[in-house]
């Protein structure tokens, strides 16, 4: 194998600017599931990117790319990592097209910088996963990355319009374009967004955009039981209103964001909070319609939420889907309350508690599962909570684990009939495999 | 390079065309399988398969109708085995030549797989095979309040499985989004005749997002048989409004003016003079006809809502001198104003043999440059052209008329389309919103995609359809264009 400092050193002579750590002190900061690159680099143009990839593939060595590090625990243990490679100084905002509502970023900006410069335009990018401080819009795609408001605006896949890509080869390709409707050639956009950099490195993306709503207002309603709370939301999906987020939390949840974030909810049954945005004579009917179908369905008290008290609601709860051991589940937007009986049911069996929060509108909870160092019964409960999914049509994916439990468990699920699909394609886009093997599903 | 400068074919065509010895066997087997009420293979019967609406046409040498997943695989596996190209047809209302043979072989025509599978209004999930109609799904829908959102111009007779191998659009996809952003899963059979779900009912499925891959990839991956949608429910209120302008220039800037006042309304399409006395003439829906431009815009959603942005949109039209705005009093109104809109293709007709549409998209502020530039092009060849497009996505379609019987008429007409996708590309814009590119646009591929994106889109081809047994010959620059030209 080639020497690292020797790669380094050729690193330095074709870009003389790109930053390099080899101090073990300082990659120790870079771990990934506690093993550590033997480099870091840290471009500052995309052809950079595109000239290290070229010579890490042609040195045979292991590369993985990393934003600002929110989800690089994501996915399986990592075979192997050379180089890692960091695109945090990529953070130009190329264009802003306001009249078009579309712009094109570098993929190292962080969500929050970008929300900030689109907002001087009354516009925004309507992704909000969490950690918009850290989190880069490469290191979102890659991940695939959402939250609350997706239910009302969609995620990555509805809104990027182009892509540039890296690719193992140090080829930069560009797919789809900057005008929001194409459909010229395969849509690889859909293919990179969430294939965690295993088949290239995102470098720049075109967004659609939204313009930033006019108001907005958050209703909390308290349920005694899932049930009712679950039907709740399937009466507003089915109905005309257009709520932007509908989500719901449970008691145990309620409660640490109640300790910890001085949020007063109340910490028994379950509490659903439903967004509205738009215009105030909109929000207000909405609003009406909403009460008086939570109270047909047994809701106890209501409250809502404006200004800032809504914003740090909102960001607690975002936050509050990373737990230490995190499950992401996809169901049904039926089946969300009977799952929620069968992660009692897991947990109480297996001596395990949990605190949820569920986009309920979508079907997708977060399931935190503690005491986290429970191994042995956290391997269990997850494979009894998938076993539940799936038969509810749905995954569970373990989004967040200290790496013993990761290494007794599947993060993604065992792959489906399709995977020999995805292999194939691995095959064709990295045949060297020069973007580090294991983490994403089936370790690709 | 222009597909009316290509040298001569010179390459070996990647299939040959079957002999009659081949034909025979093909067709047995086929037979045994289906019944021979369900395999056509004599000329007459064959022709209705040679042609889609594009300008291309190639007649297959086989046309099978399956009933279901089991009989695709079978006819696949054949196919297969006897190294038959094969292509799948829905409606063949497609605008790009997806669903033409060119190397003949077997055309799987889906007319039979037209079933509504299963509808879930709790989840709001359908599940609907290929041959599905468009408007029949949102007809079963509409009783319960709900209907399914992509609406392609053709809906009357497309089918969802052509509309999610073209990622087809429509007039009001510009909030909602086109075919990929309403399908969640599918069931395929591969060329190795396996047959695999992809995606699934939930969101977020764990891998490559591999529906979104396959919507939209023509036909050259895979054969989708079976496709898991999204349902919504029908709006409270809808407005439908038809302002009328005396310039262009006028339309086109209240069109950026309203995406960029933040008003995303549910459609704003655009029909110039030519085709507003095309359409009177047809469907007398009370356009004007001395007009230069007609808006045609719906704002749909709470009651609320919908008159803000009605007052809204009225406002921008009169600052940018629209002449009048008139807002539809009922549905049967409503009807009259989209069926104008909707029939405008047909209604050309009456005006012109034949016409070629274009399917380009700009960026929603250059409309007023690239419009004024579709029409110098066309005027510089002689040509007529007509607009009636989707302006609020910036995805113009321009109808240009000509005669095939003038002598060199195709031949400019192909000429003027590749100049305006030269414009649209130049102006940031790519070559087709919602067609496709079929064998229409094979070359203009090269105007936005340089020769690594291509060879990596040719990667994913590799990956799944290696011999190209489905639909061989599109979507890439070929080296040789092997169709005939549509004579008509």
């Amino acid at each position: 194998m080639v020497e690292i400092e020797t790669f380094a050193t050729s690193i330095q002579q074709y870009a003389p600017t790109v930053q390099l750590t080899s101090e073990p002190d300082e990659l120790r900061n870079y771990a990934v599931d506690g093993l550590l690159p033997r480099l870091v680099v840290i471009p500052d143009s995309v052809e950079q990117v595109a000239q290290i990839v070229a010579l890490t593939n042609q040195q045979g060595l292991k590369l993985l790319t990393r934003g600002g590090g929110s989800r690089i625990n994501l996915g399986g243990i990592p075979e192997q990592i050379d180089v890692l490679l960091e695109t945090t100084k990529l953070t130009r905002l190329l264009e802003h097209e306001a009249p078009d509502l579309t712009c094109h970023v570098e993929a190292g900006i962080t969500l929050a910088a970008l929300q900030a410069q689109l907002a001087t335009k009354g516009q925004w990018l309507a992704l909000d996963p969490p950690d918009a401080e850290q989190a880069t819009l490469g290191g979102i795609l890659a991940s695939n990355a959402s939250g609350p408001k997706r239910l009302r605006y969609g995620s990555a896949r509805d809104m990027v319009i182009g892509l540039r890509v890296v690719q193992a080869s140090g080829d930069i390709a560009r797919s789809g374009g900057r005008v929001v409707k194409n459909v010229a050639g395969y849509d690889l956009n859909k293919l990179y967004i969430g294939s965690l950099g295993t088949l290239g490195i995102i470098i720049e993306a075109n967004f659609k955009l939204q313009p930033l709503p006019i108001s907005e207002r958050t209703f909390l309603l308290t349920f005694l039981n899932a049930a009712d709370a679950m039907q709740t939301v399937i009466t507003i999906l089915g109905s005309l209103l257009t709520p932007s987020a509908v989500e719901l939390i449970d008691a145990r949840a309620a409660s640490d964001m109640s300790d910890f974030f001085g949020l007063n909810l109340p910490t028994n049954g379950y509490t659903l909070a439903v967004n509205f945005e738009g215009s105030a004579v909109a929000i207000d009917r909405q609003s009406d319609e909403t009460r008086s179908l939570a109270r047909k369905n047994g809701a106890l008290l209501s409250d809502d939420l404006t200004g800032e008290a809504q914003d740090q609601f909102w960001d607690v709860v975002r936050e509050h889907t990373q737990g230490s051991v995190t499950c992401k589940v996809a169901v049904l937007v039926s089946q969300v309350a009977s799952y929620l009986q069968r992660i009692e049911q897991v947990c109480r069996r297996n001596e395990l508690e949990a605190a949820v929060v569920a986009h309920a509108g979508n079907g997708i909870l977060y399931i935190e599962l503690r005491p986290g160092d429970a191994t042995p019964r956290l391997v269990e409960a997850i494979r009894e909570l998938r076993l539940y999914a799936q038969e509810a049509r749905g995954r569970l994916v373990v989004e967040r684990c200290p790496i013993d439990l990761k290494r007794l468990t599947s993060v993604w699920g065992e792959p489906g009939p399709d995977f020999y699909l995805m292999q194939r394609l691995k095959q064709q886009f990295d045949p060297d495999s020069t973007f580090v093997k294991g983490r994403f599903m089936g370790g690709l | 390079m222009s597909i009316t400068e290509l040298p001569p074919p010179v390459t070996t065509p990647l299939f040959e065309r079957m002999t009659a010895a081949k034909k025979a066997e093909v067709v047995r087997e086929l037979s045994d399988l289906l019944g021979a009420r369900y395999v056509l293979y004599t000329p007459y019967d064959l022709m209705l398969y040679e042609y889609d609406a594009s300008i291309d046409r190639s007649t297959p040498d086989v046309v099978v109708l399956p009933a279901t997943t089991e009989d695709v695989v079978a006819i696949v596996k054949i196919a297969a085995r006897h190294h038959v190209p094969v292509v799948p047809r829905g409606a063949g209302t497609g605008l790009s030549g997806g669903a033409i043979p060119i190397y003949g072989g077997i055309v799987i025509a889906f007319a039979r797989m037209n079933r509504i599978l299963e509808i879930d209004y709790d989840n709001l999930r359908a599940v609907v095979q290929p041959g599905l109609v468009n408007l029949h799904l949102s007809n079963a829908l509409n009783p319960q309040g709900y209907y399914y959102v992509p609406d392609p111009s053709s809906q009357r007779s497309c089918t969802i499985g052509g509309n999610a191998g073209e990622n087809a659009g429509g007039p009001h996809t510009l909030i909602y989004g086109v075919t990929t952003n309403h399908v969640l899963g599918l069931e395929i059979v591969t060329p190795e005749g396996n047959v695999v779900q992809v995606g699934g009912w939930t969101y977020d499925t764990p891998g490559y997002d591999l529906t979104g891959l396959l919507i939209g990839s023509e036909g050259t991956l895979c054969i989708v048989t079976k496709i898991i949608v999204r349902i919504v429910h029908l709006p409270e209120a809808v407005k439908t409004m038809v302002a009328v302008f005396d310039t262009m220039d006028d339309a086109s800037n209240t069109v950026s003016e309203i995406i960029a006042s933040g008003v995303i309304p549910a459609a704003i399409e655009m029909m110039d003079e030519m085709i507003l006395q095309a359409v009177e003439a047809d469907t007398h829906a009370g356009y004007p006809l001395d007009a230069a431009a007609v808006l045609l815009m719906e704002a749909e959603g709470l009651r609320e809502a919908v008159a803000e942005q009605v007052d809204k949109i009225v406002s921008i039209c009169n600052k940018h001198h629209a002449r009048s705005v008139r807002i539809a009093a009922n549905e049967t109104e409503r009807q009259l104003f989209w069926s104008g809109r909707k029939n405008a293709f047909g209604a050309v007709g009456r005006i012109s043999p034949e016409f070629y549409v274009q399917d380009g998209v700009v960026p929603r502020t250059r409309l007023p440059y690239v419009l004024r530039r579709v029409g110098e092009i066309c005027a510089s060849y002689g040509l007529k052209v007509g607009n009636v497009f989707h302006a609020g996505d910036g995805n113009l379609h321009p109808l240009i008329l000509f005669d095939s019987q003038i002598p060199g008429e195709v031949e400019r007409v192909r000429k003027a389309g590749h100049e305006i996708l030269e414009v649209c590309a130049e102006a940031g814009g790519t070559i087709t919103g919602e067609h496709g590119v079929g064998i229409e646009k094979q070359e203009e591929m090269a105007l936005i995609f340089n020769e690594v994106d291509l060879r990596v889109m040719q990667q994913v081809r590799e990956a799944w359809n290696p011999r190209q047994l489905f639909n061989p010959g599109k979507l890439f620059p070929m080296p040789g264009r092997c169709a005939e030209i549509k004579q008509l």
